[in-house]
């Protein structure tokens, strides 16, 4: 790990960048707010426009970036680490598809209706079953894993399909194409609220992984002789993920690319050892996730873009670049 | 937002019919002139065998003309009709705006929207039918053409006369009795959608003597309004459309934001969207009933 040393460096820099687009992203949306009404807001008799705009609009907002960004960057440098694959990300597990199926469900028979948290619980339950069905049918490697996953995303799908295809509502299919092109948009605290528990338990399931990724590295036979667990690790990173990002897409649609180019864009700076990658490429998931947020508010559009949109547009070629360089680079 | 998911319907209906036209085969029968000028429903006698297919033209037609004389309306009319006119559809067959329905069902007259008569008027020709294409709504001046246009077609302009009567004697006495103080409103259900100026439901809330806030964004149709610009907004009452008759969707987890209840605490109307999506001489009775509900509202703003 020559490159190892960087690695404070980078923490520090990505540190200093989040507080910055914090403070952007509270700043701007759809009403031009001047920074300085913002803060008068803050001084202000409550409740006043300013006050309301930031403490029920834009923070959720911001903090719901913060989350998922930080959630689907951690769940790809985890799983890339367990599958030893760089093309590894959340929605290669199934875990997205089986989110978004649940809260499908929740939304178009009635469930939301009857009790409004009713969406990220059954989104959360698509995420752990669709894990649980992918780490049962390919825990004996990982090559089965991702097929298993791939599997376990297609059964998803065409769940949602029939779903939708059930659904009372004439305009679902409609509506559900947007939702899963991922927004963090007007969402509200408690919907945040019940879904931190499960983002924060997963987080601290993908705690406990760094030293086995490290040693899975040297292939798996010289990790389980070295002491690993593989099917505690394997548990541990399905569960974290699942539960972090099962949460996180019930509450913002399934954003692709963040959890694949995160940990990508961390790597040149910190070295291939993923205990090292696991934190940074959370931040700049975070970072990620709340820069594409920013722009889709000052882009100029009619309708608000949705975030999947364009980190797919950007995350793409900058992706293929990566490739290609790193292609340059191997001998 | 709900005109343009009708649309987005019909386009569908539309793409049916373009999967589904038989290929080849323009035998057209003798005297029948699908593209040509309408001509006159006396000529012809009265269109007995009459066939709908869209929602508004479902409604428009159990309006007009008896129920042995409609050939079927489409199967999205149910819900619209129990709204506006419970009942009035018994015994009326329902079509799925396809090329079999039209062939099994053998209209002498289709009543199309804009985006299922070109597809129409190609099978037309196969059914012995005649084509009338009928425009959207989006002005009570709209409204007034349209009846007329489907009463000519129908062969009932009287009954179409007497409708418009109906809609602009109510018309007249909400001009005349004009609102003390215009509320500022917006049809807000979500914020993806919001009528602005040019649309049958802006009319609808000009009509009943509020102000449509959504009218000045700078998109002059359908535009987005944010749970922020309703903050800084801050109307006097926001219109939903009523989702009892379309079953759970996401729009009602969208419209169920805390800031909604905390602060338009009954002032949150529900309206039918069928009288906002279709313009109907209904469409005047929606007024009417607006202005009452406006009138029932608290004095004060909501406060912040």
């Amino acid at each position: 790990m020559v490159k190892a040393n960087r690695h404070p460096q980078v923490l520090f820099v990505l540190l200093l960048l989040l507080p910055a687009a914090v403070a952007l992203s509270l700043a701007v949306g759809r009403v031009a707010l001047p920074f300085s009404v913002l803060i008068d807001g803050l001084a202000e008799p409550k409740p006043n426009l300013a006050w309301l705009i930031l403490s029920e609009l834009r923070v959720p907002r911001t903090v719901l970036a913060l989350v998922v960004g930080a959630t689907l960057g951690l769940g790809g440098a985890a799983l890339q680490g367990l599958l030893r694959n760089p093309l590894a990300e959340p929605g290669l597990l199934g875990v997205s598809g089986g989110a978004a199926l649940g809260a499908v469900i929740a939304i178009y028979f009635g469930l939301a209706a009857a009790f409004v948290l009713a969406i990220p619980l059954l989104g959360i339950a698509g995420a752990l079953a669709a894990g649980a069905l992918t780490f049962l049918f390919g825990r004996s490697g990982t090559l089965t894993l991702i097929l298993a996953g791939a599997a376990v995303s297609g059964l998803a799908g065409a769940g949602l399909a029939l779903a939708l295809n059930f659904a009372p509502n004439p305009y679902a299919a409609y509506e559900i194409t947007t939702w899963l092109l991922g927004s963090v948009a007007e969402r509200d605290w408690a919907q945040i609220a019940l879904c931190m528990p499960f983002i924060l338990l997963g987080w601290f399931c993908l705690a406990f992984t760094p030293r086995g990724l490290d040693l899975l590295t040297l292939g798996e036979a010289q990790a389980e002789s070295l002491g690993v667990n593989l099917g505690l690790l394997r548990a541990q990173v399905l569960a974290g993920v699942a539960l972090s990002v099962g949460a996180a897409t019930a509450m913002a649609g399934a954003i692709g690319f963040v959890g694949l180019v995160a940990p990508h864009l961390v790597r040149p700076f910190v070295g291939h050892q993923p205990s090292r990658i696991l934190l940074p490429s959370a931040l700049f998931g975070a970072l990620l996730l709340l820069v594409t947020d920013i722009a889709i508010r000052v882009l100029p559009t009619s309708n608000e873009l949705k975030l999947g949109v364009l980190t797919s547009l950007i995350g793409t070629p900058f992706f293929f670049w990566l490739v290609l360089h790193l292609r340059r680079l191997s001998p | 937002m709900r005109l343009a998911r009708f649309r987005a319907c019909l386009a569908l209906a539309g793409a049916l019919f373009l999967t589904l036209t038989p290929v080849g085969g323009t035998l057209s029968p003798p005297g029948v002139q699908p593209d040509g000028p309408e001509p006159p429903a006396a000529a012809h006698g009265k269109p007995t065998r009459i066939m709908s297919l869209m929602l508004c033209n479902d409604l428009l037609l159990l309006m007009l003309v008896p129920p042995e004389r409609i050939a079927s309306i489409t199967y999205l009319a149910h819900d619209a009709v129990e709204a506006l006119m419970p009942g009035a559809d018994r015994g009326v067959p329902v079509n799925y705006g396809t090329a079999e329905d039209v062939l099994l069902q053998r209209p002498d007259l289709i009543l199309a929207g804009t985006y299922s008569a070109p597809m129409a008027r190609r099978l037309a020709r196969r059914a012995g039918a005649r084509v009338v294409e009928v425009p959207a709504t989006n002005s009570f001046e709209d409204i007034r053409r349209v009846v007329r246009q489907v009463g000519a077609a129908v062969g009932e302009p009287e009954r179409a006369e007497a409708l418009l009567a109906g809609m602009d004697v109510k018309l007249a006495r909400l001009a005349a009795e004009r609102a003390a103080r215009p509320l500022r409103v917006v049809a807000w259900s979500g914020g993806n959608s919001v009528p602005g100026k040019g649309t049958l439901t802006d009319a609808i809330i000009t009509v009943s003597g509020a102000e449509n806030i959504a009218a000045k964004l700078p998109d002059t149709r359908y535009g987005s309004f944010g749970l922020e610009e309703l903050l800084a907004a801050r109307p006097d009452a926001i219109l939903q459309g009523e989702t009892r008759w379309t079953g759970p969707s996401l729009r009602d987890s969208q419209t169920a934001h805390p800031l909604i209840d905390r602060y338009w605490r009954g002032r949150v109307i529900g309206y039918p969207d069928a009288a906002y999506t279709c313009g109907l001489p209904q469409s005047a009775d929606a007024a009417v009933a607006l202005r009452a509900v406006f009138r029932g509202l608290p004095a004060e703003s909501p406060a912040w």
